[in-house]
């Protein structure tokens, strides 16, 4: 398959610190996800890759041209920043509508699209309503409304599901999977693995700069399962739940935070945990408040990765 | 490019209006308005004894002419940019299928053309007010094409240079502020070819009849030594095309970071 997204040698850096380095990289059709912690160079890929900022090194090119200055990219282009920023004073539909008319597009063209963006995110009975009134979920998926109101042929989208609800992540993830059965291209980055989990097996692992690797996610996933996680349960029974699971050969270490009522165990096998956690909860009619991962990042999944 | 820049106008024309600056600045145009009221009733007790003419002269050069619309234009003009990076609302514009110099005259009409209004409004009203003891007639109406027309010249200027330092540096205000209100100001007491390094020189060539004794405020103009008008007109015209021209081709190869 052709692709649309091509960056060769790519290099970004900001005085002293490194954006990107030597990225090469070929997209095509389908949803590509690009997995790192916070800081990895995610966002400066994407920005480069809309035109936002130039390559100190290297070049990017979609549709086989390059990027900046050349707005006929644009035109088949959508990008929903990382950053939680509008035009506070007009309201949602005011703001779509505003932007579509910069594609040139008539004013009942404007509004038409406008209003069927707001309906795909679910955003049509506030329309009307000023956009600082929005809560941080609707400034969201109102970010994601602008970035695919015109139809465009390839989305770049930067953290897209940061700040949703479980619900919303889950319509606007199945958005991007019916974006993607167009035979359309899409570009996303999170740091968060189950939610790249929940969007596409193609994933690119991004860290310090570089491409760590690149592939299907059940590659990350066998390197993951064999990295000790920490789970804490919050509970008032913490002491009965710590009881009941020590005897379990997957349970590496157990301690206990007395202050907040909680545990956090250590496993290297967080799938029987959480098997055997739902069997306990049946079981015994043990009451939990609340379960957390206190290493539920890709930093510390990184780190491991690269050996540190 | 034509269409470019106006759906960038037609966009940031409606964005401005509903801005809270824009609100401000009307307050601030109503002042002038207001000021009028008060300086009608104070020639009403006999404390003024020159002509509604004269007062409003020496108005307009003080306060539209050297206030107003240099605090106008520096507001509107350096948040060209500026606002969209603080704001972090830049992304939305630089992706969109429009050349980079649409952006800025775009931008630079659509602020123009509410600035304009603002400023007319102001003026017409002012006018009215300070001349209402006597019949208006053709006279009038040409008095305040000419002076509007002199001071949107001036609008237009101030704005095209306070565009091109928006696109050029990242705290534009305080150098605005500086130019606008020192260097503007303390040139045009400078004799010679000193005072025409500012655009208020050109502006106040345009309006001849101000000499060191029209009006309790001559002395602010004492030495004023005039262009010629249609050289002034020609000088004010390039100054717009060029520092627009600049703004333009600033924002076309620069790339603008957030701060972080």
């Amino acid at each position: 398959m052709k692709a649309i997204i091509e960056a060769k040698n790519l290099s970004r850096w900001y005085g002293n610190v490194l954006g990107i380095s030597e990225v090469n990289l070929e997209i095509e059709p389908g949803i590509t996800a690009l997995l790192g912690p916070n800081g990895a160079g995610k966002s400066t890929f994407m920005k480069i890759i809309t035109g936002q900022l130039k390559p100190n090194l290297g070049e990017a090119r979609i549709f086989g041209q390059k990027v900046w200055n050349n707005r006929q990219i644009f035109r088949r282009l959508g990008f929903c920043p990382e950053v939680d920023a509008f035009y506070d004073e007009l309201n949602g539909q005011e703001f779509l509508t505003g932007l579509l008319s910069l594609y040139g597009f008539g004013k009942a063209e404007c509004r038409k699209l406008a209003r069927q963006a707001l309906e795909l995110v679910e955003l049509q009975d506030v329309s009307s309503r000023p956009i600082r009134s929005y809560s941080r979920g609707m400034r969201q998926r109102l970010k994601v409304a602008q970035a695919l109101a015109h139809d465009p042929e390839v989305l770049i989208l930067d953290e897209p599901l940061s700040g949703l609800d479980p619900l919303s992540k889950r319509k606007l993830i199945r958005l991007i999977k019916d974006f993607r059965a167009e035979g359309k291209t899409v570009v996303v980055s999170s740091h968060v693995l189950p939610e790249v989990e929940a969007m596409t097996s193609e994933i690119i692992l991004i860290h310090h700069g570089k491409i760590l690797a690149r592939g299907d996610i059940h590659f990350i996933r066998e390197l993951i399962d064999t990295h000790p996680h920490m789970i804490r349960i919050k509970s008032t029974q913490y002491r009965e739940l710590a009881r009941a699971l020590a005897g379990e050969d997957y349970i590496l270490e157990i301690s206990f935070q007395p202050e907040d009522q909680s545990v956090i165990f250590e496993t290297h096998h967080r799938d029987r945990f959480f098997d055997r956690l739902n069997e306990l909860l049946l079981e015994s009619g043990l009451i939990l408040d609340e379960i957390t991962s206190p290493d539920d990042n890709l930093q510390a999944i990184f780190d491991y990765l690269v050996g540190r | 490019m034509k269409n470019e820049i106006l759906r960038v106008f037609s966009f940031y024309f409606y964005l401005a209006k509903k801005s809270t600056r824009t609100r401000i600045f009307l307050l601030l145009s109503s002042a002038a308005v207001l000021m009028s009221l008060v300086i009608r009733v104070y020639r009403l007790a006999g404390n003024w004894t020159e002509s509604g003419q004269v007062i409003f002269q020496n108005f307009l050069m003080v306060f539209f002419l050297q206030f107003l619309i240099v605090l106008l234009a520096l507001f509107y003009g350096t948040s060209t940019v500026v606002e969209e990076l603080e704001n972090r609302t830049l992304p939305y514009l630089t992706a969109r299928p429009v050349a980079r110099a649409a952006i800025i005259i775009g931008k630079f009409l659509g602020y123009l053309t509410l600035t304009t209004i603002l400023l007319f409004f102001s003026i017409l009203l002012s006018y009215l007010i300070l001349n209402l003891d006597r019949q208006f007639g053709m006279g009038d109406l040409w008095t305040i094409i000419r002076y509007s027309l002199v001071l949107w010249l001036g609008l237009a200027a101030y704005l095209s240079f306070f565009t091109f330092l928006g696109t050029w540096l990242r705290k534009p205000i305080l150098v605005g502020l500086a130019f606008g209100f020192g260097w503007e100001s303390v040139i045009q007491y400078f004799p010679g070819t000193t005072q025409k390094l500012s655009i208020a020189h050109y502006l106040k060539s345009l309006l001849p009849q101000y000499t060191s004794s029209s009006g309790k405020l001559g002395f602010l103009f004492i030495r004023l030594e005039p262009t010629k008008p249609v050289l002034a007109v020609i000088i004010l015209i390039a100054i717009i095309l060029f520092f627009l021209t600049l703004a333009s081709l600033i924002f076309t190869y620069r790339e603008y970071l957030f701060e972080d």
